[in-house]
């Protein structure tokens, strides 16, 4: 008897079907892996699971009996714990009262000596060293997720699902991590594990899953595949070659930094004397984990932030200290991580997105005074060249939150990239995208390297840095460690220096 | 899901709720529902004067929300249209009082756009503090209100104080001073098409004019708003600025235009009443002409049928706000949506 199983389920969002008869069964000590782009229909069927959707057909067994729940409390209370791609900790509490909060069985009282034991127990059991009494907003990210995983361990589940786990961690923090699994796989835990990636998929499931467009495309057991064979049955195709960055990038230096520091309101300072150059056609990477200082980074050379000493030069002009508008102006386009708070209105139109950076100039508006028939006719032409879907009809006037991810990087990139575009700084530009965006991400970036101008790639995606830069520098804590050239780079040296190993240390 | 059809599905229910409430309350003080609808009705299209009047009662409303209304759009987020009321009813006063040597028109003129400029400086204030220093605005402008109530209270007392009596209000506003009326036998005066030139300019800086894409980014998203090279705090301080000197403007013409002097309580709350109608017009000009209209004849019809059947004209004032809770709460005549998207489980658990 499968500790959970899953059978037809079907789920629809007006009309349109998001889980289309989907089975699947996971077994006691078994690592059971979920692979699909982005609106495959992942997430709907996981929440459906633990409460958060209700299903329209189907049926849940857990443990050979049908069950519905309703809420994600009742899914803990028969054993079933989640840990979402964003945390749900409270920042300012301490480690101990995140686990027990809110849990069945609380007397008024709390007893935290016995919960802190309790803890403590579990987490020497399964590897997982926290201080019960840290504050998780003082956690790094692998910490703060050994916290959730222990939250739903110390609830007695016994079957764990976690959505995009490995995002937000470095290699060696990944490695942690698996081995954490291994160990609850090996006690009996089930275990459902939401990912993109193809070789962490080999390295730990046992059996993988694969969506496509809401329906099942395939379930296969690891050992007798391979990743082309799971990209096939993920895209329905084969997956692009690598990009062709042969031909060698000039000499020519167009945008440099020269020890530019960003004061932040503590002691640290975020971006802590970082000197670096972006040469003309030439994609120069910045990797590293998540909040490291590269988004600081990224807004002081797109004007957001200044900088609070140093000096940054565009083609041999002084850049420093120009806003968000002189530097769009000067040339410097800005793909944001965070799409739908920095570059999009999600409540305006396509039309009205499309012309953010250039609605004070012609043909847009004259005088102050807007044009919306040239308004219109520029989002027409912008969404077939970049073959935009805007849900509803082909229209220019859908508002934007209600278009796709990927649809929504497209039309930022078709904003930002116009002919006056001397510098792209792109900041996690295919994060949350489906495989056939990224891919037309990567492109686009491409061709404005070939096409001599210079970009400025951050991206926590080791494979995506590797894949597409010229050269690459890591940052750790504000500053750059290393710079690598593309070919001497391996994944391992700049794991290790995302850790915060010095450069020299490594080896290079 | 058809979105219209809900829409008016919802309306229905809204009417049909406000109805009840109403015929109850009319029943419960011993009057029959139709009777006091036909006097309501009576009220408003009587003769040509009383559908006058309601223009009368619409004009401070009409630039009062359209204030609020543009400020919105912003995202700024001012209760303190009241306040800049008061501001241009006693700068407009003084300027009218003081301003002897000059020609009547151009003594009208000057009072109005002094009264409109203090009430955009006094909004200032506000802005300023919310776009540099992050202070909520909604706190900021209740407290300039009361500040600029009880300076109105004071000005009527001592310096504004007419020498020749002995009540605290101001001497009149001579005759040369004043807006005239411009239909005989009506109150219809100048300041109503004031009220309604300023709808289409306020419509015309929305929709047409970059202003107003600004303005709009601003309110929707500031984070976008400065990535992308709009400033937010000059946008804030603009829409604040315009916003202030509307409701001032509404004070100075209620000077004189209506009243011909100054006294404490001049705005009848219409400070107030301004942030339901630009919420229920959803901060659109000509959504803010109709609804305050609509306001003003509901007020109207109200008034006569409590003079001739003795009905509370206060049961109005229960409707309008039964009808502005409905208008928000209209999501809870939906439960089943509440079960199938996370964004409506939000509201859904919130109530």
């Amino acid at each position: 008897m499968a500790l959970l199983e899953m059978r037809d389920i079907c789920k629809s969002f007006s009309g349109v079907y998001a889980n289309d008869h989907i089975s699947l069964t996971v077994e006691k000590g078994e690592i059971h892996a979920l692979l699909g782009e982005n609106g495959a229909g992942k997430t709907t069927l996981v929440n459906i699971l633990y409460g958060i959707y209700t299903a329209d057909e189907g049926q849940v067994l857990w443990k050979g009996s049908p069950v519905d729940f309703h809420s994600p409390a009742d899914a803990i209370a028969s054993g079933i714990g989640m840990v979402q791609q964003h945390f749900s900790l409270v920042r300012r509490m301490s480690v101990l009262d995140n686990v027990i909060m809110n849990l069945q069985g609380n007397s008024f009282f709390l007893d935290r000596k016995a919960s802190s034991r309790r803890l403590m127990e579990l987490a020497d059991k399964y590897g997982m060293h926290v201080d019960p009494q840290a504050m998780v907003c003082d956690l790094s990210v692998g910490e703060q997720q050994r916290v959730e995983i222990l939250k739903a361990l110390y609830r007695d589940v016994e079957l764990l699902i976690l959505d995009e786990p490995t995002g937000v961690l470095t290699p060696q923090e990944t490695e942690h991590f698996f081995r954490i699994l291994r160990t609850l796989k090996a006690e009996g835990y089930g275990i459902l594990i939401i990912t993109h990636r193809m070789s962490e998929i080999m390295e730990i499931s046992d059996r993988v899953s694969i969506l496509r467009d809401g329906r099942k495309a395939a379930e296969l057991t690891t050992a007798d595949t391979d990743p082309a064979e799971l990209a096939r049955y993920m895209i329905g195709r084969n997956l692009k070659e690598a990009y062709d960055l042969d031909q060698v990038s000039s000499q020519d230096a167009l945008l440099t930094l020269e020890n530019v520091c960003l004061q932040g309101g503590g002691r640290v300072r975020p971006v802590n004397d970082v000197s670096l150059t972006v040469h003309k056609g030439e994609i120069l990477g910045i990797a590293g984990v998540e909040g490291n200082g590269q988004k600081e980074l990224a807004e002081i050379v797109a004007g957001v932030k200044r900088c609070s000493s140093g000096r940054i030069t565009l083609d041999g002009k002084d850049i420093t200290d120009l806003n968000a508008r002189r530097s769009y102006e000067a040339g410097i386009s800005y793909i944001s991580d965070d799409r739908l708070r920095d570059s999009l209105v999600t409540d305006m139109d396509v039309q009205e997105n499309l012309i953010l950076k250039e609605f004070r100039n012609e043909p847009f508006s004259t005088h102050r005074r807007m044009h919306f028939k040239a308004i219109t006719k520029n989002a027409e032409e912008k969404v077939e060249t970049y073959k935009i879907k805007t849900s509803g009809k082909g229209s220019v006037k859908t508002p934007v939150r209600l278009m796709s991810g990927g649809n929504q990087q497209k039309l930022i990139i078709a904003r930002e990239l116009t002919d006056s575009t001397v510098l792209v700084v792109a900041s996690q530009p295919t994060r949350g995208l489906d495989i056939g965006a990224t891919e037309f991400v990567r492109e686009c970036l491409v061709s404005q390297r070939n096409a001599g101008k210079g970009v400025l790639l951050i991206s926590a995606d080791l494979e995506e840095i590797l894949e597409l830069s010229d050269r690459i520098a890591v940052v750790f804590g504000g500053r750059i460690v290393g710079i690598l050239d593309r070919k001497d780079a391996t994944e391992q040296q700049i794991g290790l220096l995302m850790g915060g190993i010095r450069q020299k240390e490594v080896g290079a | 899901m058809n979105r219209r059809r809900t829409a008016a599905l919802d309306l229905l229910i809204i009417i049909a709720l406000t109805l009840l409430v109403g015929s109850i309350l009319i029943l419960a003080c011993g009057a029959g529902p139709g009777e006091a609808l036909s006097l309501f009705v009576q009220g408003i299209f009587k003769n040509k004067s009383s559908m006058v009047e309601v223009l009368v009662k619409a004009c401070p409303l009409i630039l009062t929300s359209l204030g609020c209304a543009v400020a919105y759009r912003a995202g700024f987020f001012t209760i303190g249209a009241e306040g800049q009321f008061y501001i241009g009813a006693m700068v407009t006063t003084a300027l009218s009082l003081g301003l002897t040597g000059v020609p009547g028109w151009l003594r009208i003129i000057i009072a109005l756009a002094g009264g409109f400029v203090s009430g955009a400086l006094w909004a200032l204030i506000a802005a300023v503090l919310k776009a540099r220093f992050d202070i909520s605005e909604i706190i900021i402008t209740i407290m300039l209100n009361y500040i600029a109530i009880y300076f109105l209270g004071y000005a009527v007392r001592s310096f504004l104080m007419d020498p020749a009596g002995n009540v605290p209000q101001s001497a009149k506003i001579p005759k040369d001073g004043q807006l005239q009326v411009l239909m005989q036998g009506t109150r219809f005066h100048a300041g109503i098409l004031i009220a309604f030139c300023s709808v289409v300019i306020v419509w015309y800086i929305l929709t047409r004019l970059t202003a107003g894409y600004e303005l709009k980014v601003v309110g929707l998203n500031q984070r976008a708003a400065s990535v992308n090279g709009i400033s937010v705090i000059r946008n804030i301080i603009l829409s604040a600025f315009l916003s202030g000197g509307l409701a001032a403007l509404a004070g100075g013409i209620e000077v004189i235009a209506i009243q011909k002097k100054l006294l404490e309580g001049i705005s009848g709350g219409c400070g107030y009443t301004a942030v339901l109608i630009a919420l229920i017009a959803g901060n659109r000009p000509f959504g803010v002409l109709a609804a305050s209209i609509l306001y003003a004849a509901v007020q109207s019809g109200a008034g006569s049928m409590q003079r001739q059947l003795g009905v509370p004209s206060s049961i109005v004032n229960i409707l309008i706000g039964t009808l502005v809770v409905l208008i928000l709460a209209k999501d809870l005549f939906h439960p089943r949506r509440r079960s199938s998207g996370a964004d409506t489980q939000k509201g859904g658990s919130g109530v």
